[in-house]
């Protein structure tokens, strides 16, 4: 029974498209990542999902039976911009958004205790959410989108402004909710923690799909054919006849071989080639990162080819509110 | 709707633990107390008196003319009047001689004197006399003319009527004043406090719809900056977030008024304004007239609170909001403006035609149920039109709403504002 199921979904605002025929599915007991680059359409996807907005043609689907809003009792919502009364008591807050979902006061505020003390925040409870740093606010809202043990979780950008160690203490709280079964969407433009976290994505761009399906399916399904180097010593060897382009680094280089099908052999030989020359201390023979494919498929799409190089900074557009126009 | 309910309460309770609450709790009346005491002290305590001197050779006419004016029938000038208008006269007869008017010039100077009325006698016998006052510049002089004036006639008068051959007692009763008697119901003084009562409330109505309406227009944009609109939406309905905010914010006002209203009868009660403001005033309400101001202060606050959680959604900041302010503030500022009419012709047709046009009906209604005689339908048709046009706004604001909190970065234009209505 799928969480989430989105079918060609579509949105417009005014003459701006957010979303142009989406479909992707969420099973339980996984963890979804919704990537693109900012203003690419995650938020209104979101928006969609959770009955904010409604699509203009498509249809939206939870728990296996269209959207209405009641099925928003078994949904926790974390969005992108996060919002506290700042005047409120902790606790207070937290009953009141736990009530809200349908909890009743004492169970809202048993489970708060709870949340506080696993994410190590209880000296913050009586304190007032404006006197608190913003990590801490973070964690809070953070709680506040399990009080009520949603069945699906939805993240947008949750880890956006944490210090490692609180990322890492959000992560492992999200990896133990999908133990339990629960499926949890997060976005994010971040493709490192994607690829740490995520069993399946679905990479939008401009409000299209342009890639989806299982992380470990799309990694295969690209060749090995990035090495990554570090390296002492002369440098020669990056002339290799094998390496289509690099990326150099003090002490560091991430090759992209040239095309062959005897790549493994290639990487062999640069390997032979390297250690002649420089003291090698590591080499990694891999398949591109989410973020080349990323950068790649976006490229393809694009009508016009573009000369220069293409990063995440180019394909982020300036963020504007998805309703101006 | 339980959540509506949770979100008033919310509100409500954040509300009314802030010590904003409590101080204008305690100041706003304490300031209208100040104001409305401190002018009743100050025009009882402030009649002035003031010191004239007469000048003529006719010593008969100077006399009468003093007497008229000491204990005149026009107004009781021997005791302090409560009317600042009718100032207290001491008066000083005296003849003519050659350096007179240079004496009166200079005690008019140094203030000695507040002015003097020079009688020149009339160059033909059976003409008037011409009357020259110099007063100082700084006295009121117009009043003082006019009572100068008033008692001169009564005085030339009276020589009339003696040279004519009816007696002082005669021509005293037939310059008697007419004096009308209110027919039944309320008396002069009992209609003052009713309208001084009526007047305070008035006030207030103003100032809590003022008052409330702004802070449900600053709460939206504060949660709109905070951007907890987002949280909340997940769950609950805009228009589910705006009656919440608007029956809290509006129960915190009640509240205030509700204490407000407790105080004031329990004071008059025990008659402690009477003993602060003289009988002039106390408070005079009577039950209907207290029910019908929250009545109409309950229409008037959703009336405009509702506009007020529109242009909250539509704005980004406060110095946004400012410039909307404008069309809250002026239907009220209006309805202030023809307070004088209302309060002395309640039942003019213009009052009529005002009171029944929602944005006023609110204020003036309520004026003309308390002071007037409108007819139960009219009173039945304001509170309908109030009504629907309430519930009209309330449709379109609760649309504006529903996109205008998710709209961050620039103030919407209007045909933009159009178009939101139409989405659904």
């Amino acid at each position: 029974m799928p969480i989430v199921q989105l079918n060609h979904v579509r949105k417009v605002y005014d003459t701006k498209v957010a979303v142009e025929d989406l479909s992707f599915t969420i099973e339980p007991g996984t963890m979804f990542g919704l990537l693109g680059p900012n203003g690419s359409g995650k938020t209104s996807t979101i928006r969609m999902m959770i009955g904010i907005t409604v699509p203009d043609s498509g249809s939206v689907s939870l728990f296996d039976k269209p959207f209405v809003r009641k099925m928003l009792a078994r949904v926790g919502y974390l969005p992108e911009e996060r919002g506290l009364y700042k005047k409120m008591k902790v606790l207070d807050q937290l009953v009141f958004l736990g009530q809200l979902h349908g909890l009743t006061a004492s169970e809202a505020n048993q489970r708060s205790r709870f949340w506080c003390e696993k994410l190590e925040i209880t000296e913050a409870i009586s304190k007032k959410t404006e006197d608190l740093s913003k990590g801490m606010q973070q964690k809070i809202q953070f709680i506040a989108t399990l009080l009520h043990d949603p069945e699906l979780i939805i993240m947008d950008e949750p880890f956006s402004g944490l210090d490692p160690i609180n990322a890492n203490l959000l992560m492992d709280a999200l990896a133990d909710l999908r133990r339990e079964g629960k499926a949890v969407l997060f976005s994010t433009h971040r493709m490192d923690q994607v690829e740490k976290l995520c069993d399946n994505i679905a990479l939008i761009h401009r409000g299209h799909l342009i890639l989806s399906g299982s992380m470990t399916e799309i990694k295969s399904s690209y060749p090995r054919n990035r090495v990554h180097i570090h390296f002492e010593g002369d440098d020669s060897f990056l002339q290799d006849p094998s390496i289509e382009s690099l990326k150099r680094y003090s002490g560091y280089a991430e090759i992209k071989l040239r095309p062959s099908p005897t790549l493994a052999d290639d990487a062999q030989s640069l390997l032979a080639h390297a250690i002649r020359v420089a003291r090698i201390s590591r080499f990694e023979v891999t398949e591109p990162t989410l973020e080349d494919i990323f950068i790649e498929k976006v490229r393809e799409a694009l009508p016009i080819a573009n000369g220069g190089e293409l990063s995440m900074a180019q394909l982020d557009q300036p963020k504007e509110s998805d309703l101006d126009d | 709707m339980i959540r509506v309910w949770l979100i008033a309460r919310r509100e409500y309770l954040e509300r009314i633990r802030t010590r904003g609450f409590i101080i204008t709790t305690v100041m706003i009346p304490l300031i209208m107390a100040g104001f409305i005491f401190g002018s009743i002290f100050l025009s009882s305590k402030a009649s002035f008196v003031t010191e004239i001197a007469i000048v003529s050779s006719d010593t008969q006419l100077a006399l009468d003319l003093k007497s008229e004016l000491q204990q005149g029938q026009g107004g009781s000038l021997t005791q302090p009047s409560l009317d600042p208008r009718k100032p207290t006269i001491i008066v000083d007869a005296m003849a003519v001689a050659p350096d007179t008017k240079a004496i009166l010039d200079q005690e008019v100077d140094s203030d000695d004197l507040d002015g003097y009325l020079w009688i020149t006698p009339a160059a033909t016998p059976g003409a008037r006399p011409t009357f020259t006052f110099t007063p100082r510049s700084s006295t009121g002089e117009t009043s003082i003319k006019d009572t100068l004036a008033a008692a001169l006639s009564t005085v030339l008068l009276r020589e009339q009527l003696a040279h004519r051959g009816i007696v002082a007692a005669d021509a005293n009763t037939m310059l008697q004043p007419v004096e009308i008697v209110a027919a039944k119901g309320s008396t002069h003084e009992d209609r003052e406090s009713a309208e001084v009562s009526v007047g305070v409330l008035f006030f207030l109505m103003y100032l809590v719809i003022m008052l409330y309406g702004m802070n449900v227009a600053r709460s939206v944009i504060e949660e709109k900056t905070s951007r907890i609109f987002e949280v909340m939406l997940a769950t609950v309905r805009p228009e589910a977030m705006m009656a919440g905010k608007i029956l809290g914010v509006g129960s915190v006002g009640l509240s205030q008024v509700g204490i407000w209203l407790a105080v004031a009868l329990l004071l008059s009660g025990r008659s402690l304004v009477l003993h602060l403001g003289g009988d002039d005033i106390h408070l005079a309400l009577t039950a209907p007239q207290i029910i019908f101001f929250f009545v109409y202060f309950i229409l008037g606050y959703l009336f405009y609170s509702s506009i007020a959680a529109a242009f909250g959604a539509m704005t980004n900041s406060e110095h946004e909001l400012q410039q909307l302010n404008m069309f809250l503030v002026m239907p009220l500022i209006f309805c202030f403006l023809t307070l004088g009419t209302v309060l002395l012709t309640p039942d003019s047709t213009l009052s009529r035609v005002l009171a029944l046009i929602p944005p006023f009906t609110p204020l003036l209604m309520y004026l003309r149920v308390s002071l007037g005689h409108p007819a139960p339908w009219e009173i039945a048709l304001s509170i309908l039109l109030t009504s629907a046009s309430i519930y009209g706004i309330v449709w379109v604001t609760s649309r504006i709403y529903r996109i205008g909190v998710l709209m961050y970065g620039k103030r919407p234009n209007l045909p933009e504002i159009l178009r939101w209505l139409k989405y659904s």
